[in-house]
């Protein structure tokens, strides 16, 4: 009689049967420590791994020759047990641990690592960390050098050909072609002076002659790219750069002194892989089932969009200081949730970049919350291949006329530190040049005025570009008010989602355009680098000839013994470095070590300066402060350290290892 | 767009066009054919190559035999339509700025063309179409995902979807059960205090987007209360307070249509001569009016079946629900190329194959329709 009704609720009951008959799956042990992890992780690949929820995790999976120790925020003995360094700073003997193993059991051995560098320096592999192992004799040549030859002669040549049809031809479309073939980045290896200057030339024309000779000078190149590729293919590994004399001993090669190698062999890029699991399992090998680690914990199971957990590796060598048995690592982009999750006592760690950054002011008054300095700089880039942004005058004026303490306190409020120059303050050692750049809206406006521009008029309305989000766009807003206002110039915010925003400042379509940068290694050198002469990260078109020789200067400082002089008259302060210089002769080696380290900080300062202080293609807002949450019960989480002799060490990268942490009693039940 | 891309989208609509024109006959028969393919596909994953054959016979066979032939019509459009919306999708990402290898650090020529090479991405669109469709054919696989590496698209949706459908049927039987009861109960007394009560209740549904839903329902119930939890999956507990934010903008449309459906039926004449020869309310109501009222709820329950068991990404990430819902808007953002083009499939053959039972149920509910087919 019914029978529409009765059709309707027979399929409401079946849909609801179904539903719970996909509620079955068993439940887990609760974890001793639940951790926000941000978004899924792309890959637990530590050869591949870019993000921060990877690293997190890819930390604890896995160990290289040393780690960073969350008690003393220092690099100690990881897979090494001891090492020795040469007196000339180049050579590194490591001994392993004899009991060093892998998950499966397999002792950890001298070839797993020099496997595992060599694959990740293998183009083919795409690691976008390749690069940390470079300091390392014949690493770039055995990574890079094929791909460059190919470049100059597949691309670069051909297209330098048809461009020689249309010789003479302006600078303007000079630059351009450079920018579109990537000119650059086989030069940069090849280091020779007279392709260099061309690539350099931004006015006047380039002649028929000039490129048929810049043409034979990269024919020379290709070869000797390739056959210092060749070269790199048979040695490295076996006799040059990283060699495995026996299973328990890795020597390792440098090509000059690198002060932060240390930290880059506890960084996630120099990790061993298990050789056996990649060729049995290919792309997949990282998945439960089959991967196989060698860090304090290992994977136990992974629902994708939900959690990651971790257990403790029996096999670890250090398994006696391992106090977690169980970790989950909650995967979520919504940071709302994140929060709720932590009130309800779901989660009990609530990492820096996972909560909503305006609710900092908030949760800064809370007992668990704690904050420490960190090594990322907020910056503008600005476009120095457009007008005006191509006189130094005005990119000036628009620095100096940033109020950044009113940005730090009133837009931001954790006590993050205003930013005048590049290199955030922290790193031992390392003394930032003096800037000039603090804030002078009189002197901002006559630089404007002698540009050309009086009060802002004649002015063209320019383009401030960030990629979307809340924290960006008040930042913008600000920083565009205080430009209208100190020099009447009309500057307009706008946002682009992150792969468009990409795009358009990779192609120059911007004027200025916000970025950020952290440090991969706690060294000057990790911001600096990013400013050579079209380095992939400058995207700003500014170039500086003394800039580049100075970086490159502080990769070998040796280089500077030869013929210092004619450098030393372009610098700001010449004469400590010729004491340095000084020094490294007459010195006892030890001696010499140290002044070698503080020679190469006085080249990068030198050098920060003229990014900063004279040429300013970039303007440096703020420093971040990051701060966590952290349940009373989690143990062993230190935004900072007091060190016996009373100073205070800061977490500058906010790394936390699993390894060091432990909590009172189970994890709370779940509400 | 290219001259290639534009003609291939021509050819596209053009086949499309030739669908509608085939005889009763041709329809059936490549309808069959389709089908077989279609569940071969399918079936391929659980039963292996062997099993998908046979089943994918057994379905043609069945199809070409006792098909109805709305069926087998749409089952024709099907495949062509697929094919197309793979093209068109494929050329909306292609033309989109970013590439899935766009990254932060900026990879050097080298090294994007070795990893173009292993994820089977060229950098032409046309390109990539040809080798997506033939490892789709051939393989039987949705590629490679390039944001979520190690893994094929198919293994990350496949724990997905049931995900999203267990949650999408309880907000769908909510939805209609809460939309229904309102809709009908108001449409009976238009104008009385019950309708400006159902129908202020459905503005406000339709009107709050779900994260506002959403986040109310976890002040009150997960922090004030601390009765349900505020996210997670793996209880049913977890099950509520997504389900009911998931179903509440549901829950008001069907309301409406309802009511309306109501109010038009009770007008009809033949519920004035069920009244007259002395049907008692309830049994006019129950027998004669409710079929009439829900035909239009029916209708839009095709859609919204589709799109409410592809999951929502903002109902996901707030509740922290492994879902589908997330892949599409992930996909997206990341360019992760075959991740788009699968989510799109997914939605697309939910879309088609509801709309097929919307069809066949209003078929069961409206005689005039059935006579049709």
């Amino acid at each position: 009689m019914y029978r529409t009704l009765f059709g309707i609720l027979s399929v409401f009951a079946a849909a609801l049967l179904l539903v719970a008959l996909t509620f079955s799956s068993t439940v887990e042990v609760p974890a001793d420590l639940r951790i926000a992890n941000g978004t899924e992780p792309k890959t637990l690949d530590p050869g591949i791994m870019t993000g921060i929820p990877e690293h997190a995790i890819g930390d604890a999976l896995f160990e290289g020759l040393t780690r960073f120790d969350g008690n003393t925020l220092k690099q100690v003995p990881g897979v090494a047990s001891s090492w020795e360094l040469s007196p000339d700073g180049t050579l590194y003997t490591f001994k392993l641990r004899p009991d060093a193993r892998w998950s499966d059991g397999h002792p950890v051995t001298a070839s797993d690592f020099v496997y595992s560098w060599k694959r990740l320096l293998d183009p083919k592999v795409g690691s976008e960390y390749a690069y940390m192992l470079f300091p390392l004799e014949l690493a770039e040549a055995y990574s890079t050098y094929a791909g460059h030859a190919a470049s100059i002669g597949d691309r670069i040549l051909p297209a330098l050909a048809s461009l020689e049809q249309s010789a003479p031809i302006d600078a303007k479309t000079w630059q351009a072609f450079v920018r579109d073939q990537h000119v650059n980045a086989p030069l940069r290896v090849l280091g020779d002076g007279a392709l260099e200057n061309l690539l350099a030339r931004r006015t006047g024309s380039i002649s028929a002659a000039e490129l048929a000779a810049f043409a034979r000078g990269l024919e020379r190149g290709q070869s000797r790219l390739l056959a210092e590729n060749a070269e790199a293919r048979a040695h490295f590994g076996v006799d040059r750069g990283v060699m495995a004399p026996d299973e328990k001993t890795l020597v390792v090669k440098l090509r000059a002194p690198t002060p932060y190698f240390l930290q880059v062999l506890s960084h996630e890029s120099s990790m061993p892989v298990p050789r056996w699991a990649l060729e049995a399992h290919g792309d997949s090998w990282f998945l439960p089932g089959n991967i196989v680690s060698n860090g304090p914990f290992r994977l136990a199971s992974w629902l994708v969009n939900d959690h990651i957990r971790l257990e403790k590796n029996p096999y670890y060598w250090g398994r006696s200081e391992v106090r977690l048995e169980r970790v989950d690592m909650l995967s979520n982009d919504n940071m709302m949730t994140n929060v709720n999750l932590y009130l309800t006592g779901a989660i009990d760690l609530l990492p820096h970049s996972y909560y909503p950054q305006e609710l900092a002011p908030e949760l800064r008054k809370r007992s668990d919350f704690t904050q420490s300095p960190t090594l990322i700089v907020y910056f503008y880039r600005l476009n120095v291949t457009k007008k005006p942004l191509d006189d130094k005058r005005v990119r000036k004026a628009l620095n100096l006329a940033i109020d950044r303490d009113s940005i730090t306190k009133n837009v931001l409020g954790l006590g993050q530190k205003p930013a005048y120059t590049l290199v955030p303050p922290g790193i031992p050692g390392y003394v930032p040049p003096a800037s000039a750049t603090e804030r002078n809206v009189a002197e901002a406006r006559r630089l404007l005025a002698e540009a050309g521009f009086p009060d802002g008029k004649g002015f063209p309305r320019l383009g401030l570009l960030y990629n979307t989000n809340e924290d960006h766009k008040r930042i913008a807003e600000v920083v565009t008010d205080q430009w209208r206002r100190a020099l009447g110039i009309d500057v307009t915010a706008y946002n682009q989602e992150w792969q468009s925003y990409l795009e358009t400042t990779r192609a120059f379509k911007y004027d200025i355009a916000r970025y950020g940068w952290g440090a991969d290694y706690v060294d000057p050198n990790s911001f600096l680098d990013m400013f050579v002469t079209n380095g992939p990260n400058n995207q700003t078109g500014w170039s500086s000839a003394l800039y580049d020789r100075l970086i490159q200067l502080a990769g070998d400082v040796s280089l500077l013994s030869r013929d210092p002089e004619p450098l030393l008259a372009q610098l700001r302060e010449p004469e400590p470095i010729r004491e340095l210089l000084h020094r490294i002769e007459v010195g006892a080696p030890a001696e010499g070590q140290r002044a070698r380290e503080e020679l190469r900080f006085r080249l990068l300062r030198e050098a920060e300066a003229i990014l900063v202080d004279d040429e300013c293609p970039i303007i440096p807002v703020f420093f971040y402060t990051v701060g966590m949450l952290a349940r009373p019960r989690v143990h062993g989480v230190a935004m900072q350290v007091r060190l016996a002799d009373g100073s205070v060490l800061q977490n500058l990268q906010d790394r936390q290892p699993l390894r060091d942490i432990w909590v009172d009693g189970p994890h709370a039940e779940r509400p | 767009m290219s001259a290639v891309e534009v003609g291939a989208i021509a050819a596209g609509v053009g086949m499309l066009a030739g669908v509608a024109w085939l005889p009763p006959k041709a329809t059936r028969v490549i309808g069959s054919i389709f089908g077989g393919a279609l569940v071969f596909g399918v079936a391929r994953g659980g039963l292996g190559v062997t099993g998908g054959v046979v089943a994918g016979a057994l379905l043609a066979v069945l199809l070409a035999r006792f098909g109805p032939n709305t069926v087998l019509r749409r089952v024709t459009f099907l495949l062509p339509s697929l094919l197309l919306l793979v093209f068109v999708t494929t050329l909306l990402m292609y033309h989109a700025p970013g590439s899935p290898f766009a990254g932060e650090k900026v990879a050097t020529p080298q090294v994007e063309a070795a990893l173009r090479a292993h994820f089977g991405i060229p950098k032409s669109a046309v390109e990539f179409f040809w080798i997506y469709v033939r490892r789709l054919v051939v393989d039987g696989s949705l590629g490679p995902s390039v944001k979520v590496q190690g893994r094929m698209v198919e293994t990350l949706l496949r724990p997905a979807l049931p995900v999203s459908i267990a949650l999408g049927l309880l907000s769908l039987v909510l939805a209609a059960a809460f939309g229904l009861a309102l809709g009908i109960r108001a449409g009976l007394k238009p104008n009385s205090a019950a309708d400006y009560v159902a129908t202020g209740l459905s503005a406000i549904g339709l009107s709050l987007p779900s994260f506002v839903i959403g986040a109310i329902l976890i002040v009150i119930f997960s922090l004030k209360l601390g009765w349900l939890p505020v996210a997670g999956w793996g209880d049913l507990r977890h099950l509520v307070l997504p389900a009911v934010t998931l179903a509440l903008p549901y829950a008001a449309y069907i309301a409406r249509l309802a009511r309306g459906g109501t109010i038009e039926v009770m007008s009809q004449d033949f519920i004035r001569t069920a009244r007259a020869k002395g049907v008692p309310e309830a049994a006019v109501v129950l027998r004669h009016a409710l079929k009439g009222a829900i035909l239009p709820v029916v209708s839009y329950l095709g859609p919204a079946a589709a799109g409410i068991m592809t999951g929502s990404f903002v109902v996901e990430t707030l509740f922290g629900i492994p879902g589908m819902g997330q892949w599409f808007v992930r996909g997206a953002i990341n360019r992760d190329y075959s991740m788009v083009l699968g989510t799109a499939l997914v939605y697309a053959s939910l879309v088609t194959a509801f709309n097929l039972v919307v069809d066949l149920a209003y078929a069961w509910l409206d005689p005039r329709v059935r006579s049709d087919a």
